[in-house]
């Protein structure tokens, strides 16, 4: 019995902090979602928010602009991330320099990363001008407009650089620890490297992957410095929105930000538990 | 913040500091009694010319006058006005801050949420002695009643940043801007509300078009406010095929906009701080050819302010500091281009003719406007709470396809 709790006593500190911010904060952003802010003199509970937000059209483009540009990084990172996992595997003894190397986005900040994209993929980036100086293009205006756009490929982009090598990088751990033996019995039957993969490789990676799709989705979808910097002015993502609404000096517009935030927490909460349910049908293997 | 706040519960307690006698006492004996104590200098901590002013001079000089030592704490106005409003729920009343940087719609949550100590600067010498205070911009922050709640800081004003190399002529109203942008397509933006110098600029153009006039007294509503400024609203999107990106997108920030200013991907930027560009000219980031420019019926203005939280410790000494802000000296100093170029608020004319010789030797530089032809075209802002309705008009109406 002691034993049991021993461990939890020990964290309780620590998650006794977090739940204080984690729920109080949640917990206030509801309250205040629900049209009851006492500061701003708004005492009543009222759906009336959730109607407009949910019946604008703005937000509508927001919400699908977020959902979009966080899905497509997503996918796209985690099937390079996989993609570059696994060859980084095959050459386990070799150079090791890339092992190391691969993992430099992930502790770069995302704002850093913005930089970077900026500088290289703005029309009077590096890209451009070097397109310029081997006379593929004749001006910067050439230069197809990949940021401020609203396919969010400059978004997008940004994400891929930092979410392909965080993918990578949890995969890999699991991939150095799967055993060889493993594929050379599925070649020994007759395997080919493709289904080796598909049917070895693959099933065993799917919780790793499962979890950093999770955790990157969720991540880009409620971020906001990247969309805030390579965004589009119209429409904007859910975070940038929000955080407009939240510094209107009219504190009764606080309750529209509250429903955009929780809105975001919402659907985040969800995935997590559509990965939680996934996970267990997965953890078999 | 809210674990910030609750920590400040635990570590201050609730004790009360006793300050009935501050509105009792003459200044001098607040200034004494400052002596000796430390004043939290709470506010925006971007730019590096006006931490190093703060940090530099103003630390400095009022340590060896009054011995009083200033911290200062950079933190966005919003953090801050969130931080109070948190403790004021909490009624925590002994805060931290001494002294906070406000102005427009921060000053104006502050006072309708009674963030706010005073009225207190009828009690300040210099104030007394230096400020026009019937003056339109130190009695009211975006159209928002001053009544001694806040002390002026200093003063901005909208510039155009041009390349004159490019632009020969500089418009002079909006139609010159608009056949500016005819001739030369995708090389004039400017950056998107919320941002601030972007959101000026906007209503720089709604001025010019429909006169500041309209905006006196006006309700607040949406409908009222979208009639009034349509004029502009069709003007915008006359100019908005022209303009970088044909209008669809806008930089979404003025950093980013005076960025694509400096790497040649716009010819004009845009400046609230009349001697920052400069400035800008002299670390290289502007070309030596950039000049500033206003149009002919008169560029918005602002006063910045200084302000006492409701529960400062030591308002005494927050006093002190803001009275000692509002110095020739000080105002002054800071009016230097080389160490950060803040216009100055206190009167022309309540200066004696070897102050007003303080101000007039400082070198400005070719690029910038002397502070007396900005003061004589110089346009109120609008009221705090317009200029969120003015910027959601603006998203809806202007970019997009």
């Amino acid at each position: 019995m002691k034993d049991k709790l021993k461990p939890y006593i020990l964290l309780s500190p620590v998650l006794l902090i977090i739940a204080l911010v984690f729920l109080s904060g949640i917990i206030m952003a509801i309250v205040q979602s629900f049209g009851y802010f006492r500061v701003a003199g708004l005492n009543e509970f009222t759906l009336r928010y959730y109607r407009e937000v949910l019946g604008s059209d703005s937000f509508l483009s927001s919400l699908s602009f977020s959902l979009y540009t966080s899905l497509v990084s997503s996918i796209v990172a985690v099937i390079f991330g996989v993609l570059l996992a696994n060859t980084i595997a095959k050459y386990k003894n070799g150079n090791n320099v890339i092992k190391y190397l691969y993992g430099i986005p992930i502790i770069v900040p995302h704002i850093v990363s913005v930089l970077l994209v900026y500088n290289i993929l703005s029309n009077t980036g590096v890209l451009p001008r070097i397109l310029y100086g081997i006379g593929i293009i004749n001006s910067a205006s050439e230069f197809p407009s990949l940021l401020y756009d609203e396919n969010g490929i400059g978004i997008i982009i940004t994400y891929l650089w930092k979410e392909i090598p965080f993918v990578a990088f949890t995969t890999y751990t699991v991939l150095a620890r799967i055993s060889d033996e493993f594929l050379e019995v599925a070649s020994d039957l007759g395997a080919t490297n493709k289904q080796a993969f598909f049917h070895v490789t693959l099933p065993l990676l799917m919780p790793s992957i499962l979890s950093s799709f999770i955790i990157i989705f969720a991540f880009s979808f409620g971020a906001y410095e990247v969309p805030l910097l390579l965004g589009p002015t119209k429409p904007k993502a859910l975070a940038v929105q929000a955080f407009i609404e939240y510094s209107n000096p009219v504190l009764e517009n606080r309750p529209y930000a509250m429903v955009i935030n929780v809105i975001i927490t919402f659907i985040s909460f969800i995935l997590a538990s559509i990965y939680y349910r996934l996970f267990q049908k997965i953890h078999k293997y | 913040m809210l674990v910030l706040s609750i920590f400040n519960l635990t570590a201050c307690g609730k004790g009360k500091i006793d300050e009935s006698d501050i509105f009792q006492k003459d200044f001098e004996e607040l200034v004494e009694e400052a002596r000796g104590t430390t004043v939290t200098f709470y506010g925006w901590g971007g730019s590096g010319q006006t931490n190093a002013w703060i940090d530099g001079y103003l630390t400095e000089s009022i340590k060896k006058d009054y011995d009083i030592k200033v911290k200062r704490v950079g933190m966005n106005m919003d953090e801050i006005l969130n931080k109070l409003l948190n403790e004021k729920q909490l009624d925590v009343e002994v805060g931290n801050i001494d002294v906070i940087w406000i102005n427009g719609e921060n000053f104006f949550t502050a006072r309708e949420n009674d963030l706010l100590f005073g009225p207190f600067t009828y009690k300040l010498d210099n104030f007394n002695k230096y400020i026009d205070e019937n003056s339109l911009d130190i009695r009211y922050d975006f159209g928002y009643p001053v009544e001694g709640y806040e002390a002026p800081y200093g003063k901005a004003q909208l510039v155009m940043v041009y390349d004159s190399e490019k632009i020969k002529d500089p418009p002079e109203n909006y139609r010159e801007l608009l056949e500016l942008a005819k001739s030369n397509p995708g090389k004039i933006t400017y950056s998107a509300p919320p941002d601030f110098t972007g959101s000026a600029f906007i209503r720089n153009i709604i001025y010019d078009i429909i006169g500041y006039e309209s905006f006196t007294n006006l309700e607040l509503d949406e409908d009222v406010v979208r009639n009034i400024i349509k004029p502009a609203i069709d003007y915008l999107r006359e100019l908005k095929p022209y303009l970088w990106r044909e209008g669809v997108t806008y930089p979404s920030d003025v950093a980013l906009l005076n960025n694509m200013y400096s790497d040649g991907e716009v010819w004009m930027t845009l400046d609230y701080h009349p001697n920052s560009p400069y400035g800008k000219i002299l670390t290289g980031e502007y070309s030596d050819s950039t000049r500033t420019h206003i149009f002919e019926n008169g560029a918005i203005g602002n006063t910045h302010f200084l302000a006492i939280p409701y529960n400062a410790p030591n308002k005494k000494g927050a006093m002190a500091l803001i009275d000692y802000i509002l110095s020739v000296e000080s105002q002054a100093s800071k009016y230097d281009p080389n160490i950060w170029g803040d216009l100055p608020v206190l009167d022309n004319e309540k200066l004696s003719e070897d102050e007003k010789k303080i101000f007039s030797s400082i070198k400005l530089g070719e690029a910038t406007i002397p502070q007396d032809i900005l003061f004589q075209n110089r346009l109120p802002e609008v009221s705090a709470e317009i200029i969120p309705l003015i910027e959601k008009i603006w998203i809806e109406e202007i970019p997009g396809e």
